[in-house]
């Protein structure tokens, strides 16, 4: 009898261990690795501790700290515009008027499926000096605009690109939010003479509160991880005006074999995760 | 109670156990008192046309050594770098036993994983010193211990169209300095429409490399100083400037930018090393007999022409575990001067073997080149190029001086723009600069 209250207990255990094993060796060891590997530097090869000396470095650093600043610039432009956008195609896209529905969600959903490096490149050819826009440009005669070379544009670029690949995946998630707000909120107003705009702003974004919010942490954190586009697009040129923090951490690593110094940069990249997305929540007044 | 509480440690336990197996040295498994009778696989990194050419040799190697076989794993240039990377850090699991590393890198890795690789000194290669020219031995060594074997070099020349500069009425022959292309490619410009070269403008500076090279400084001098202020690297910068002052740079991007500027006409000449023959020949067939090749041009009358871009060359990981049967292979691929004349026929991968340059291969005409004996011109620039020193900084050193050449470009001085990057650099390296 005993024996079998006990094995009762043990069974979950089982059956969760090959996700606990796996979350450890792949999960668990890496990110605790990688915090000790912040903490040490490479001596003739061998990686050896010299305690806060990286992160030390890091608040000397200006690269980083232009690096921070780029990403900090796409991340107040470009977040804002994407989910605004999302916000009102999505309202679109509910509204009833509307037809072929089904073909509109799918195409604007369509750039958040394609591969992250191949959007790139047709970006790039796209923006480059004698590519389609500067083409069409010329043509409506405004004249070419160095897209990729110029401090200022090249961070266009990188939002516009950005923008067009994200927006239709909030969308989404604002789609299926919006088919949860009741209808008869919308019924009211509408007896209460309130115009369609003044629903939008009174109804439809209070109610959308937490899932805007979730969509703003998930843009935060992808952002503060922003790799390909710049990578492809521009290679953080020119002269760092489109370096992000995950290039940088990137180009440490690989390209200058500073694997400590990297995983300095990562944890970094961490903490400000968590303090972004704190604020969020506090902006927010969410209290849960 | 204890008892209670003995399963929970086990599972908490169990994934460490795991990780110990898997980061266990597999001692069982260790061979080297094997004899020539036992199969030996060999496993290499490569890219490109060097997958072909390490075969075709390992088939002439097999004739004498049927024991050892070889399987190549063919992945992209960087892909190589980035495994590499990680394998060394990681203390070389995973590595193969041959791989194939451009001589900028060289430096880099040896310096950051001092006992990464196999020294080839100690196995006796420094009797080799003397048939391959002297940049290429400063390249493959550090501290006068040989890391890699010498493979490919990159000599420099102006890849050029025949036709394009016949149209405008300009003579290779009569291009002599920068000044003198200058105002060739002018005219050039106006006669054809074409530009004077191929440049990624914003993320590349081979051609500054390569006026670097040319005048026998580069990024850092031999002591290891940071050298990008020095008044001839401010001249190579000020060039670059008056060529797309004049509009004659054609901005690309990436390699392939160049190589479709290239097919379609659109640039009369590109400068670039040897091994851009090949992709020439590949890529742009229809321009059979079209091309020329002149050296680049000097800076004053009567100066060095002779540069390198590129170029590779072969290491063996310290972790391999058939040390002496890579060697052997490696030795034998990149001092047989049949090897290499191969490699070079058949794919278009200069030697640094200096012994192969006396054969008939070297001296005949090449007809896609209208007949011109392009490979003897080649091979008479290897003596005259300069050693550049890398050093384990050149990664950095080359993505400062990019961000020099993109300010220039956007309108900052050469001067002011390099003296910013070198200042940047000393930053980062914790180098000294050099002051002129």
């Amino acid at each position: 009898m005993k024996k079998h209250v006990w094995k009762k207990k043990i069974v979950p255990y089982i059956f969760i261990a090959p996700s606990v094993i796996l979350f450890s060796i792949f999960m668990l060891y890496p990110i605790g690795y990688s915090l000790i590997m912040s903490f040490q530097t490479s001596v003739g090869g061998e990686m050896t501790f010299n305690g806060l000396e990286n992160y030390k470095r890091l608040f000397n650093d200006a690269i980083f700290l232009k690096a921070l600043k780029n990403t900090f610039i796409i991340l107040v432009v470009q977040v804002p515009i994407m989910l605004f956008l999302a916000l009102i195609l999505a309202v679109l896209l509910h509204s009833s008027l509307l037809k072929w529905k089904a073909m509109f969600r799918v195409s604007f959903f369509l750039p958040a499926v394609t591969s992250l490096v191949a959007y790139s490149i047709i970006f790039s050819i796209m923006l480059m000096n004698d590519g389609l826009m500067n083409q069409l440009l010329e043509w409506i005669g405004i004249g070419k605009i160095p897209w990729l070379s110029h401090p200022f544009w090249a961070k266009v670029s990188l939002i516009l690109a950005m923008t067009w690949r994200w927006v239709g995946y909030n969308m989404v998630i604002y789609l299926a939010a919006l088919q949860n707000i009741s209808e008869d909120l919308y019924e009211a107003a509408s007896i209460d003479g309130a115009s369609k705009v003044r629903q939008f702003f009174s109804i439809t974004i209070p109610q959308l509160k937490p899932v805007i919010l979730f969509t703003a942490i998930l843009s935060t954190i992808g952002t503060l991880q922003l790799f390909d586009e710049p990578y492809t697009l521009t290679k953080g040129g020119p002269s760092d005006e489109t370096l992000t923090i995950g290039m940088y951490l990137y180009q440490t690593g690989f390209r200058y074999f500073d694997f400590g110094y990297a995983s300095t940069i990562a944890y970094v990249i961490v903490v400000l995760i968590a303090i972004l997305s704190f604020i969020q929540f506090k902006v927010s007044g969410d209290e849960r | 109670m204890f008892k209670r509480y003995w399963k929970w440690f086990a599972l908490v336990l169990m994934p460490v156990l795991v990780l110990a197996a898997c980061s266990g040295k597999q001692s069982s498994t260790d061979d080297k008192g094997g004899e020539s009778s036992e199969k030996i696989v060999l496993t290499a990194w490569a890219w490109n046309v060097n997958v072909g050419a390490l075969n075709e040799a390992m088939k002439e190697f097999q004739k004498s050594n049927p024991n050892i076989e070889l399987k190549v794993e063919d992945i992209g240039r960087l892909d190589v770098y980035d495994k590499l990377s990680t394998g060394l850090a990681a203390g070389g699991t995973g590595l193969p036993d041959i791989v194939l590393v451009e001589d900028d890198r060289i430096h880099g890795y040896v310096n950051a994983f001092p006992k990464g690789f196999v020294n080839l000194s100690e196995k006796g290669f420094d009797q080799y010193k003397d048939v391959f020219p002297a940049f290429k031995k400063d390249l493959t060594s550090v501290d006068g211990k040989f890391y890699a074997m010498p493979f490919d070099a990159g000599p420099t020349g102006m890849f050029y169209r025949t036709d394009l500069f016949e149209k405008a009425g300009v003579k290779a022959e009569d291009i002599e300095t920068w000044d003198d292309f200058l105002a060739a490619a002018k005219k050039i410009k106006e006669a054809t429409g074409a530009f004077a070269m191929p440049l990624d403008k914003f993320k590349d500076d081979p051609i500054f490399r390569m006026m670097l090279n040319q005048r026998g400084i580069y990024y850092f001098d031999k002591d290891g100083k940071i050298d990008l202020t020095n008044p001839k690297a401010v001249e190579a910068m000020d060039m670059l400037k008056k060529f797309d002052d004049a509009g004659l740079i054609k901005d690309v991007d990436g390699w392939n930018g160049i190589v479709s500027a290239t097919v379609d006409g659109s640039v009369a000449t590109v400068p670039f090393g040897a091994w851009y023959y090949g992709t020439i020949v590949d890529q742009a067939k229809d321009t059979n007999g079209k091309w020329g090749v002149f050296l680049l041009p000097s800076f004053e009358k009567g100066g060095n022409r002779a540069a390198n871009l590129g170029g590779s060359s072969w290491m063996i990981p310290a972790s391999s575990k058939h040390v002496d049967e890579a060697y052997k292979f490696l030795e034998f691929f990149s001092t047989t001067k049949d090897i290499q004349l191969m490699a070079m026929e058949k794919y278009g991968l200069f030697p640094s073997l200096a012994s192969a340059y006396d054969s008939e291969l070297f001296t005949s005409g090449v007809e896609f080149f209208g007949g011109q004996k392009i490979w003897e011109l080649f091979a008479n620039e290897m003596k005259d190029i300069p050693t550049a020193y890398y050093t384990n900084d050149y990664a950095v050193a080359l993505d400062e001086a990019i961000k020099a050449q993109a300010d220039v470009f956007n309108g900052k001085e050469p001067k002011k723009a390099l003296e910013e990057a070198a200042k940047r650099l000393k930053d980062r390296t914790k180098r000294e600069m050099n002051t002129y």
